[in-house]
């Protein structure tokens, strides 16, 4: 796929995230053509369309296609996937949210009983570039209202605290996206889930605080992916589980890894 | 010559040319150690590839340098802050002196004959470094004089030479870059005291020295566009040099750690690895970047905070690890500690680079 196809894809999904989520966007990408594109070009369908789910704040089921993929299974159904603290859920297929199941009210993820274990590096990567994408769609939500609104006579964005928070925001989104980008194997994956957890927790924290009472209402968007940010952490393993587990690794190995190279 | 076979041919040849330091680690011992390694990596070639035929090196890409400076890090053959700081005095000179004299002096930087400083910071001028005073005054016969004082300048009592910014006009556009002998009538060089032990840096007296007409790197008014220009070349190829000497701080700390006490002690092992591997996924990024002729900008504030932020966590993961170790022992990891403070100051502090980030890249406006 070149750029300019890239870039038209882009567009269409960004559009079709804008008017459909949840069972509608799943109909609505199984149209577009979702499948084939996993199959024949997962190094670009996947970080594209999980990063627009992110910041678009749009769902879909489309994490079982990626685990089933990666399984070589077909494309259907919803299995059950490991959540932090040993629990593990299934992500609805074609189905609402249960109300009150989890903290992010949209997304139909229901406990479930212990499955099978099955591959989790496509996951984690699927999942970090949605962690992402959440997280710049809280940076971009949190810049737009300090630019806004005044204080002191000045906007928000002119006190360095403010600002300090914003790049702080930016700079663990940018490291998380160079290890999503640079994520081959399984430690990559791990890696770079559990950095773009972390970014996604940073941003919700400085975000949050930079909104002020605006960003604790309902009526902003802000809640909305500050409760995505929570809940995907915890899926396939949480940034302090993982950071944990990388690090067990590299003091039974009494080495560090180095993944990439020039 | 292609990345790979550069590296797989310096490494056998390190693997039969033993270049290890002795066991003296005084500044001095490092400063000779260092224009060992060099002599010898010039001599065999290495240290040539990736800089230009007009200095007498031997072309290829840029990358070339990092993958050198990775091996000799890599292997502790020379102190890495040392070594990298060729990495911006070089491209400066390329950059900015006349051919002929780059011609006559990189080579000997380059070969290990010379150690150069770099002489932008003064008493009153760190962060805020557009406001420095030193002056250089035009004389009748086309050369320069310059009075003035710099400070915190790195190896100054080693160095042949001086990159120095000095102010020949008022604002940005009034400062000026000379490459100054460091033997010159009027220089005193007063070597300061350091926190972790090692003297590395120095007060430099600059009392109305003569400078040549023809040492003058650029125009009048050059400096400031100078200084910025040395960015890219810091934060690409040294950045890799340091992040792979932080790598072999991990894993000696990997190898000095009894089984966990707990898994908090799993939890930072695992963030100290994953700040690290971080910044080289990123540093990584951006010297793909540069080698597919991509300009380098503020962006790289980003490399830099990465960078600062990852060895204090892993020094102060040390200091946890090895309870004690560092306060009752004497061990390198001492110095190595303390010299870590110094990472969110030098090259721009962590201040200074979450500034330049929220104005120039989320574009938040003035403070
Ligand atoms: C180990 C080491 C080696 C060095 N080597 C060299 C060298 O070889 N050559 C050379 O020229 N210099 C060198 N330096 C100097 C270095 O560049 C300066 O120390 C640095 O630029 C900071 O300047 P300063 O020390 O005057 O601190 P200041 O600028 O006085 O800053 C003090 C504190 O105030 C904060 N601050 C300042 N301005 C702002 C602002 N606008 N917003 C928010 N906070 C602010 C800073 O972030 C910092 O925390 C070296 C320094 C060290 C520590």
């Amino acid at each position: 796929m070149d750029a300019t196809e890239r870039d038209l894809l882009a567009d269409t999904l960004r559009k079709t995230m804008a008017t459909a989520t949840g069972p509608a966007l799943d109909s609505a990408l199984t149209e577009l053509g979702w499948a084939d594109l996993l199959a024949e070009a997962p190094e670009v369908a996947v970080p594209l369309v999980f990063r627009l789910l992110g910041e678009t704040g749009a769902h879909a089921s489309l994490l079982n296609d990626v685990v089933l993929h990666e399984a070589g299974r077909p494309l259907e159904g919803a299995l059950p996937l490991p959540y932090t603290g040993g629990s593990w859920v299934v992500w609805g297929r074609g189905v609402d949210a249960p109300p009150g199941a989890s903290l992010d009210g949209e997304l139909p993820l229901l406990i479930s009983p212990a499955g099978e274990p099955v591959p989790l590096g496509a996951g984690r990567r699927a999942l970090g570039w949605w962690l992402l994408g959440t997280g710049r769609a809280m940076l971009a939500l949190a810049r737009t209202h300090v630019l806004a609104r005044t204080q002191f006579g000045r906007p928000l964005a002119s006190f360095q605290a403010v600002r300090h928070r914003l790049a702080e925001t930016l700079v663990a989104l940018d490291g998380a996206e160079a290890t999503l980008a640079a994520a081959e194997d399984d430690l990559g994956a791990l890696l770079a889930k559990a950095a773009a957890g972390q970014a996604a927790l940073t941003a919700a924290r400085h975000c949050q605080q930079v909104l002020g009472g605006i960003g604790f209402t309902a009526e902003h968007d802000l809640h909305q992916h500050v409760r995505r940010a929570l809940v995907l952490d915890g899926l396939l393993g949480s940034a302090r589980e993982l950071t944990r587990e990388a690090g067990a690794l590299v003091r039974e190995g009494r080495s560090a890894p180095r993944l990439v190279q020039l | 010559m292609n990345v790979a076979e550069f590296r797989a041919d310096l490494r056998r040849w390190l693997d039969t040319n033993d270049l290890s330091p002795g066991l003296d680690d005084s500044l001095d011992a490092q400063v000779a150690q260092l224009a060992r390694v060099r002599r010898a990596l010039y001599g065999a070639g290495w240290m040539r590839y990736g800089w230009p035929a007009g200095v007498r090196g031997l072309g290829g890409p840029a990358v070339l340098r990092a993958v050198l400076g990775e091996e000799v890090a890599t292997r502790g053959l020379a102190e890495p802050g040392i070594y990298s700081m060729v990495e911006v005095l070089a491209p400066t000179m390329i950059s900015y002196a006349r051919p002929e004299l780059a011609a006559e002096m990189v080579p000997r930087l380059l070969g290990g004959r010379e150690q150069w400083c770099q002489g932008f910071s003064e008493p009153g001028s760190g962060s805020d470094l557009a406001s420095l005073t030193t002056r250089a005054v035009p004389r009748d016969d086309g050369d320069w004089v310059v009075t003035g004082q710099k400070v915190w300048t790195s190896l100054a009592q080693y160095a042949a030479r001086c990159v120095l910014l000095t102010r020949t006009a008022p604002g940005h556009a009034g400062i000026t870059a000379f490459f100054v002998d460091m033997d010159t009538p009027g220089i005193t060089v007063r070597p300061l005291r350091t926190m972790h032990g090692v003297d590395e840096f120095a007060e430099v007296f600059l009392d109305e020295v003569v400078v040549p007409g023809d040492r003058m790197l650029g125009r009048p008014g050059d400096g400031w566009q100078l200084a910025m220009d040395l960015l890219p070349h810091e934060r690409s190829t040294c950045f890799w040099h340091r992040i792979a000497h932080l790598y072999t701080r991990l894993d000696h700390l990997l190898e000095q750690t009894p089984a966990p006490d707990s898994a908090r002690d799993d939890d930072a092992l695992g963030a100290a690895f994953l700040a690290l591997h971080t910044v080289r996924c990123r540093s990584h990024a951006t010297q793909r970047r540069l080698a597919e002729g991509g300009r380098l900008g503020p962006e790289t504030s980003v490399d830099k905070i990465l960078l600062a932020t990852a060895e204090q966590q892993l020094f102060d993961t040390v200091r946890d690890l090895l309870p004690g170790v560092l306060e009752l022992t004497e061990t390198p990891w001492r110095s190595e500690y303390l010299y870590s403070r110094a990472a969110t100051i030098y090259g721009g502090t962590a201040e200074i680079q979450r500034n330049i980030v929220a104005r120039r890249l989320l574009d938040l406006g003035r403070e």
